[in-house]
């Protein structure tokens, strides 16, 4: 049951992701990938604020479905080093090292924030 | 070929469709491959306890991103590069089930579990991890030099 919710939250969490590339990029045409910077950013955010939100609930069930689920499908991994090495090779360097540095020290960023927020 | 940025109603039900497939079953496979516990193996009569902070580094999602940049590259540098970023080829395999199998929110929560231990041992992993991923990339990049 909880791997169907599981499913579930990552599919709406990669919806919301891919709303936010439509959106940026119908008003911006563009193939720089700020919108998937934004949506990493906002999930690692939410992360760190459920991560210490739900410590110190007993529902396993919860952390999974919003951690594992929501966030892990709202932000991702593959896109985020993929796209700057595709830029690189189009002599994109400054816009690939700039998106590289960027996206940790932003997730990081937003990451503490969440988790002060929860405190 | 300029891509169609702007979707009708219709169309953009469809993508979103598409990525919610996608992402629905990259998650399913993550979640499963998160639950395989490489350090909780019974040794004789009782489970082992473990405190060092090695123990806490997420092997399996390591693997999972480090796969998922690799055939991300490659994809979009072979298969789906002519394909424009509202194509339901690309919707379902990158920002569908890529982006639902690869997490970068994942990682920051077991960064911040190895923070409490160790904080060197936590920017080691936050490095090796980058560069997990940009190796990865380049592998991604390479295959398809020596194609063409």
């Amino acid at each position: 049951m909880t791997l169907m919710f599981v499913s579930i939250a990552g599919a709406v969490g990669c919806v919301v992701r891919y709303v936010f590339e439509y959106l940026v990029r119908r008003n911006h045409p563009t193939s720089r990938p700020w919108a998937t910077v934004a949506a990493n950013a906002l999930g690692t955010g939410i992360a760190g604020y459920a991560t210490y939100r739900l410590i110190g609930t007993a529902d396993a069930q919860l952390r999974t479905v919003v951690l594992t689920g929501f966030c892990g499908g709202l932000t991702t991994f593959s896109s985020a080093l993929a796209v700057p090495a595709i830029l690189q090779r189009e002599h994109h360097w400054g816009y690939a090292a700039a998106l590289i540095t960027t996206t940790p020290l932003l997730c990081a960023g937003m990451f503490v924030m969440g988790m002060s927020l929860a405190h | 070929m300029r891509p169609h940025i702007t979707l009708s109603p219709k169309q953009l039900g469809l993508a979103m469709l598409f990525v919610a497939l996608g992402g629905a079953t990259g998650t399913l496979i993550r979640d499963l491959g998160l639950k395989i516990n490489l350090y909780t193996i019974p040794r004789g009569s009782a489970t082992y306890e473990l405190a060092d902070w090695t123990h806490q580094i997420p092997w399996v999602l390591l693997a999972i991103n480090t796969i998922g940049v690799f055939v991300a590259t490659d994809l979009l540098r072979h298969r789906l590069r002519h394909h424009d970023p509202n194509d339901p080829m690309r919707l379902l395999l990158v920002t569908g089930f890529l982006g639902g199998l690869t997490s970068y929110s994942g990682l920051f929560v077991d960064l911040a579990a190895i923070w409490h231990l160790t904080i060197g041992g936590c920017l080691l992993v936050a490095a090796g991890t980058i560069l997990s991923g940009l190796f990865a990339a380049m592998l991604g990049l390479g295959r398809h030099r020596r194609r063409a």
